[in-house]
């Protein structure tokens, strides 16, 4: 296994460059231009040309790239455009841990009420129960997020102000104890998290209920029932087991989305991550975030899916590597 | 459950609740940026903490390279100024204020700014109106004690100055000597014979109204920065600690969420800020925003829209709408000359259709701008007849009539010009059709709702419009490059007039000239004004200016709009002017919360 995987980390080193050569020269070729901002009256057309040298792009688009080829090669990806010149992975480091958090929060829930419902669904296939939670979580799953999300402030921030409406912690919350602050913070996540769980555990439910069903027309669960064996026991360890490997897929692919950010959540409640980051690189054409973010985001898909190849063969004997 | 299951199920539950606790751990872990200061706790908090939401974050709390507005607003707050400026509403004219001296004396009522925030004691302008001699205050400190010199000037202008720092307020520094070489030379262009007498030499007379705004540049502290090399200077953790004089201090800045000031004690330009702390917030979505000023999350919200107002305000008593202007203006813009052969031989030419003055006025005619503005902006916009505001009371022209919607009148002269119906009832003129595409830019509601008008009055004269939006960067970038027949866009103007690089001649020099409009008239308008020493003296040059504009429309002008922002009554002495929506706020108070009843 381990020589499998180190054949895949080989493979994905071209398939990541060859992903970042293809934003570069994407991101050159589309109309704007970082300097843009300074072409405006009251600022002299010498500023813009001024930002652009410092920038390098006075150089043509094949000189851009054996110079941003030389500095990637050795670890530089260079400094942001847009967010005072700091080192690109510097911003990265400052939103990852915002976004780490919620999608890591989110996973958790997503993962636990979708493969709970699931299992009920699948169990009660065709009940008053089933029929309730999979009209329930499809209204849900179909709802675009920002619209949900903006209900829910509506709702919970206005008509009835239980939680805030953005931002990460209370105007103060320096000053709290560590406990408060944490607390704070959790007060602060709530309308979030319910916004990107329910929408989340939706879709994980439709696949478990789905496999739930295939597997427990199976043989062997008959033939488990017919040992005489509880019926939680059938469920929870024949059936569970077997139904949750198309799951598993589901966790390698969502570990992009951990890193990556969830854009209209970040927005709307205000939270400086990844999926902002990324968004504002690319309507300021900040070149070089935009192309750390991808390099980011492109890794973990690689790694996303060697992670679920290899849980694949863990959970599954039959499956060899 | 066997005791070993049960405890695998314990550990896992444990895991769980260990990563959910780490994850919360890790986005906590940077909570304590910046210095240490006032603690505060909780809701009680927010009686000494003024909240301010924000679109976007400040790019830089440095004079010389901040650019955004909401930089502007902060280092406003943070570092001391050499001048107090007001805008006079009576007439429209900037005033300049040193402690001992003002620019022009203001009409009664007028004139509520206090001149104690300067650091200049007075000033005096040469009579050959090149050289200007500041006296500076010798009591004003930096925050670390060290007192502010005039050499701080000095070393700040030759910041501002460099090629390699690009600061976008070089332009400031047009008129000092050398810069009519291509390079300022500040040995000879800024003088500093003692600590505190400052003084700027020019290349040309310089009116000194002008002379006051262009020598007025926030200073930095020479002693803090004299070792940043230039190229080091954009990415120097010194942007991080500002080092001011100003009534704020930089509490701490978290990027992207907030930037706490606290007021600083020690401050004498003019006096430590009244409010104990002040958060800026960033809120970029605008539904949030609002949902946040009615629950009181938030005191102030900038560029409210109109349709939103009855709602707020019937929501929450304690807020109110305070508006200013008029700064900003929406036009139609036509493209007078032929782009493509413009583009390929460097020849003007007439733009097929939008060549003919009388044609533009027909477009205009046909525009229903009444409507647009009853639609949407309703009192808060108001017919807009040239690029001179009516804020601009010394230079605007009130005799123009705004020329009205008249459909009869368009299609007359349209047809005056050969435009006359076709078969599927859209006009043509020698076997071309009269058919453009509008574009705008995204995400601009009040554009979208003028440019359907717009299609639809154009529709019923037989002219065919097509509307498209484009991503803003992309709409820019086609303008700039004048590759647009017709667009709606809009202009912020200056409180200075100076629109030579809208409407000149000389299309490679003038930027911002995206219809290609030439009339030499217009630029000669423009040179006559400059060379007045008294903005007021080049009142007749502005009024035949507009009269021009107004009779070959160039582009179609839509509406001025004011400026619209949402304010907790628990802030109290706020003065709104068209400078700047902050301009007083180290005057504003809060009211206690306990006496908020939402």
């Amino acid at each position: 296994m381990l020589i499998y995987i180190l054949k895949r980390l080989l493979i994905a080193v071209p398939l990541i460059f060859g992903v970042l050569t293809l934003t570069f020269f994407i991101t050159r070729l589309a109309p704007g231009d970082p300097a843009a901002f300074f072409i405006q009256p009251g600022i002299s057309p010498n500023v813009a040309e001024q930002i652009r040298a410092q920038y390098g792009l006075n150089d043509p688009v094949p000189v851009q790239y054996v110079k941003w080829l030389a500095n990637v090669l050795q670890g530089d990806f260079g400094r942001s455009f847009s967010r005072a010149q700091q080192p690109v992975f510097d911003v990265i480091a400052q939103a990852l841990p915002i976004t780490v958090t919620i999608a890591g929060l989110t996973l958790v829930a997503n993962f636990t009420i979708g493969i709970l419902v699931g299992i009920i669904s699948a169990v009660r296939q065709n009940s008053f129960l089933d029929r309730f939670l999979t009209v329930t979580f499809l209204f849900f799953y179909s709802m675009p997020e920002f619209w949900f999300a903006l209900m829910m402030i509506i709702l919970f921030a206005l008509k009835f102000p239980f939680f805030p409406a953005s931002g990460l912690n209370e105007i103060g919350a320096e000053g709290f104890g560590p406990v408060e602050f944490v607390l704070d913070r959790l007060w602060h996540l709530v309308l979030p998290l319910t916004v990107l769980s329910i929408n989340g555990a939706a879709g994980i439910a439709r696949y478990v209920r789905g496999s739930m069903l295939e597997v427990i027309r199976q043989d062997y669960i008959r033939t488990a029932r017919a040992k005489g064996l509880p019926e939680k026991v059938v469920i929870f360890k024949h059936a569970l087991r077997n139904a949750l490997l198309p799951v598993i897929t589901l966790m390698g692919s969502s570990l992009p989305f951990i890193f990556s950010g969830a854009l209209f959540i970040e927005v709307i409640f205000a939270f400086p991550g990844m999926g902002r980051v990324t968004v504002d690189a690319i309507f300021s054409r900040d070149y070089p975030l935009i192309i750390a973010s991808t390099f980011v985001a492109g890794s973990l898909v690689v790694l996303g899916n060697l992670f679920a190849d290899v849980l694949y063969a863990v959970a599954d004997p039959r499956i060899k590597l | 459950m066997s005791d070993i299951r049960r405890k695998r199920v314990s550990a896992m539950c444990r895991l769980v609740a260990s990563l959910m606790l780490a994850l919360l751990a890790l986005s906590s872990c940077n909570r304590h940026h910046g210095s240490q200061g006032l603690a505060v706790k909780g809701r009680g908090a927010m009686d000494s903490t003024l909240v301010i939401a924000m679109l976007g974050d400040a790019d830089y709390l440095n004079p010389v390279l901040g650019s955004t507005v909401t930089s502007g607003n902060i280092i406003g707050l943070i570092y001391p100024s050499l001048l107090q400026s007001e805008f006079d509403t009576t007439t429209g004219l900037m005033n300049y204020m040193a402690l001992e001296k003002k620019l022009r004396e203001v009409t009664p009522g007028q004139g509520k700014k206090d001149p104690k925030g300067a650091l200049a004691k007075s000033w005096k302008m040469s009579d050959d109106q090149r050289t200007i001699t500041y006296i500076l205050r010798s009591d004003a400190f930096w925050n670390d004690g060290k007192r502010v010199v005039s050499g701080d000037f000095k070393f700040s202008y030759q910041l501002y100055g460099s090629p390699v720092i690009a600061s976008a307020r070089q332009q400031y520094l047009a008129e000092l000597i050398g810069a009519d070489r291509g390079k300022v030379d500040f040995d000879r262009a800024i003088l500093t014979p003692d600590d505190t007498t400052l003084v700027f030499r020019f290349y040309k007379p310089v009116p000194e109204h002008l002379a006051l705004y262009h020598t007025s540049l926030t200073p930095l502290p020479a002693h803090q920065w004299k070792n940043v090399k230039p190229d080091e200077f954009r990415h120097s953790p010194l942007n991080l600690q500002p080092l001011g004089a100003g009534p704020y201090k930089l509490k701490s800045w978290q990027q992207q969420q907030e930037i706490v000031l606290a007021s600083s004690r020690s401050s004498n330009l003019p006096k430590p800020g009244t409010i104990p702390l002040i958060t800026f917030r960033v809120v970029p979505d605008y539904t949030v925003r609002l949902a946040q000023l009615q629950t009181g999350a938030v005191d102030v919200v900038e560029s409210i829209k109109p349709e939103d107002f009855t709602r707020l305000l019937k929501a929450n008593r304690q807020i109110e709408i305070k508006t200013v202007g008029l700064r900003v203006y929406d036009y139609v813009g036509w493209s007078n000359i032929d782009q493509n052969e413009y583009h390929k031989s460097g020849k003007v030419r007439s733009h097929p259709l939008f060549g003919s003055a009388r044609v533009r006025l027909a477009l205009t005619q046909a525009i229903d701008r009444e409507a647009i503005i009853d639609g949407y902006l309703k009192e808060y916009g108001v017919i807009c007849n040239t690029d001179i505001s009516p804020s601009l009371k010394w230079a605007c022209n009130e005799r123009l009539v705004p020329h009205p919607f008249d459909p009869a009148r368009a299609t007359a002269l349209l047809r005056a010009e050969g435009w006359l119906p076709g078969p599927d009832g859209i006009l043509q003129k020698q076997g071309r059709k009269f058919s453009f595409v509008l574009y705008t830019n995204a995400g601009n509601a009040r554009r979208n709702y003028a440019s359907v008008i717009i299609q639809q009055n154009l529709r019923s004269i037989g002219i065919d419009c097509k509307l498209d939006v484009q991503e803003p960067n992309v709409f820019f970038e086609s303008l700039r490059q004048r590759k647009l027949d017709a667009w709606l866009a809009g202009w912020s103007i200056g409180l200075e007039i100076d629109p030579l690089d809208v409407w000149g001649s000389d299309l490679d020099k003038s930027r911002f000239n995206f219809t290609g409009y030439q009339n030499p008239r217009i630029d000669a308008l423009c040179e006559l004004a400059k060379q007045k020493m008294e903005p007021t003296g080049a009142r007749a040059y502005w009024l035949e200016y507009q009269e021009i504009l107004h009779r070959d429309q160039p582009i179609t002008f839509l509406y001025w709009m004011k400026e619209t922002q949402g304010f907790s009554r628990r802030i109290e002495g706020e003065e709104l002017n068209i400078s700047g929506t902050f301009y007083n706020i180290d005057d504003w108070r809060l009211r206690p919360s306990a006496n908020v009843a939402l």
